[in-house]
């Protein structure tokens, strides 16, 4: 571990709740180093999911301080913050399209204008690796199984390479054998970046510090390997 | 106020143009009795709903005759400027109604965008293409504006009522945008497009079917006026092109105005669970 490279100080988000105002988050730090793995657990409701978009400056209304390498987040500006802080929503999204398609989406946008597209030869080892072998590249997105899709997303966000990956509940819909190749591919991101994790599932042979979101804040429960 | 054709009976007839009396007025409302009748037999449950718009048809148009009447003789140009921003206000009203979902103020909006294409739409064509004189001319302008402003109000509002739901169908795509860095624009395209297409196929429909399949309104409207056919369907052309062209003008101007309303400012797409949590959005503007 190498230096500070997220840091949250005091997040703070209240949500209308069935019984007045929730406090969803309420005072949560976090700090993640380079290289490191952050596995967060809680309670359905808790705001894990919150607390992720909250990261990626995707949760209007959060108030607190954001920092990416010592930077502030006003600093960094939003477009620029999410693709350094890159927040992989829990359901597997794929765009109208083939898989090809799918995995150049980012290069499309405005924001990666003078980056490199990956050829296809980057595209296959890419899917090979998450155990996608068999799925085509100019297969049509859509007829991805649920698996599939989440694989596809999950090294759409990985090509582009952030600072930080922000997975919710990354192996929810997975198989044990994809479960293990996403769980690798995971561990070996984190060893330039750094991930941060909800997840429900039992530890999964990747070494990470695990915290509890509780009330509002974030609470250490140990380390898993 | 779109063009509208007239007439269902001929009595008296003056100077070529076969004028409706009293008796033929209440002897049309029979057909309206009829349908009463059929609706009560089939329980279709419409007849209070048509007798409240046969009464209303029967009110808003003669009152419509009237202020027009008045309008003409008066022959002033505040009035008729007066009169297009009454249109223009009452037609934002309707696209409000019309498109429920789209986010809270889009009211001036809709104004700017009809106002837009009601003044640049209905002057271009009083102006350059029929050459009134005097420009303020209420005879030409106010019949040209009520099509400009109808259409372009029917338009406005299908491409709102499409754009907004088009982003809600696509929200999980849109927030896996924004994600991977998207701007609003770039995330929120595909919908604008949709919308404004949308928006104009029918007004395209209209165009190609005009002649053939139907006889347009104001062209139907001007021969039973007397008019020579073939000077009425001149006036048609034009008066076709320039409903699509006050559709696709108003439509487009509407849409890109307020589609960026379902983003925050920082470019986040407001999702149904966000945008309906008042606490969350009043809180915290936070120092995030």
């Amino acid at each position: 571990m190498s230096g500070t490279l997220l840091e949250a100080r005091d997040l703070r988000f209240v949500r209308r709740g069935d019984a007045g105002p929730l406090k969803v988050l309420d005072g949560a730090r976090l700090t993640v180093a380079r290289g490191e793995v952050v596995d967060i657990s809680g309670p359905s409701g808790a705001g894990k999911t919150t607390l992720l978009r909250a990261l990626a400056l995707m949760q209007p209304g959060v108030s607190g301080d954001l920092l990416l390498g010592g930077r502030s987040a006003a600093e960094v500006g939003p477009r620029e913050w999410r693709v350094r802080v890159a927040l992989l929503p829990q359901k597997p999204v794929v765009f109208p399209g083939d898989v090809r398609a799918n995995l150049r989406a980012p290069w499309q946008l405005k924001v990666r204008a003078d980056e490199r597209v990956p050829d296809d030869d980057e595209l296959r080892a890419a899917l090979d690796r998450v155990g996608l072998a068999e799925v085509a590249l100019d297969r049509e997105a859509v007829r991805l199984s649920v698996g599939q899709a989440a694989r596809v997303a999950l090294v759409r966000v990985m090509l582009t390479a952030p600072d930080v990956l922000l997975l919710d509940e990354p192996d929810a819909a997975l198989d044990a054998d994809s479960a293990e190749q996403v769980a690798q591919l995971t561990a070996k991101f984190a060893k330039d970046g750094a991930v941060v994790r909800v997840r429900h599932q039992r530890p999964d042979g990747v070494h990470a510090r695990r915290l509890r979101l509780s009330a509002g804040r974030l609470h250490g429960v140990g380390d898993s390997d | 106020m779109p063009a509208g054709s007239t007439g269902w009976v001929t009595v008296t007839e003056t100077a070529g143009v076969v004028a409706i009396g009293w008796p033929q007025l209440v002897l049309s409302a029979g057909f309206m009795v009829l349908v009463g009748i059929i609706s009560i037999r089939l329980s279709l449950g419409i007849e209070k709903d048509l007798a409240i718009a046969t009464v209303r048809t029967y009110l808003q148009l003669f009152l419509l005759g009237l202020t027009l009447r008045w309008v003409f003789g008066v022959d002033s140009p505040w009035l008729v400027l007066a009169l297009m921003l009454l249109m223009i206000v009452m037609a934002a009203r309707t696209i409000l109604k019309r498109a429920p979902d789209a986010p809270p103020g889009i009211f001036g909006s809709s104004v700017i965008s009809m106002g837009l294409t009601g003044f640049i739409v209905t002057f271009a064509v009083t102006g350059l293409v029929v050459q009134v004189e005097p420009w303020y001319r209420a005879q030409y302008v106010i019949p040209i504006a009520g099509m400009v402003l109808g259409n372009s109000m029917t338009g406005i509002a299908l491409a709102l009522e499409r754009v907004f739901a088009d982003l809600d169908g696509r929200a999980e795509e849109l927030v896996a945008l924004v994600a991977l860095g998207a701007t609003p624009w770039e995330a929120a395209s595909p919908s604008v497009r949709k919308a404004i297409s949308a928006a104009l196929i029918p007004t395209i429909n209209s165009m190609a079917a005009a002649g053939i399949v139907f006889i347009p309104g104001m062209m139907t409207g001007q021969i039973l006026a007397g008019a020579d056919p073939l000077a009425a369907s001149a006036y048609q052309i034009v008066v076709m092109l320039m409903v699509a062209a006050a559709t696709a003008i108003g439509s487009v101007v509407a849409v890109m105005l307020t589609f960026r309303r379902r983003f925050s400012p920082d470019g986040v797409y407001l999702e149904k669970g966000i945008r309906d949590d008042e606490h969350a959005l009043a809180d915290g503007s936070g120092s995030i």
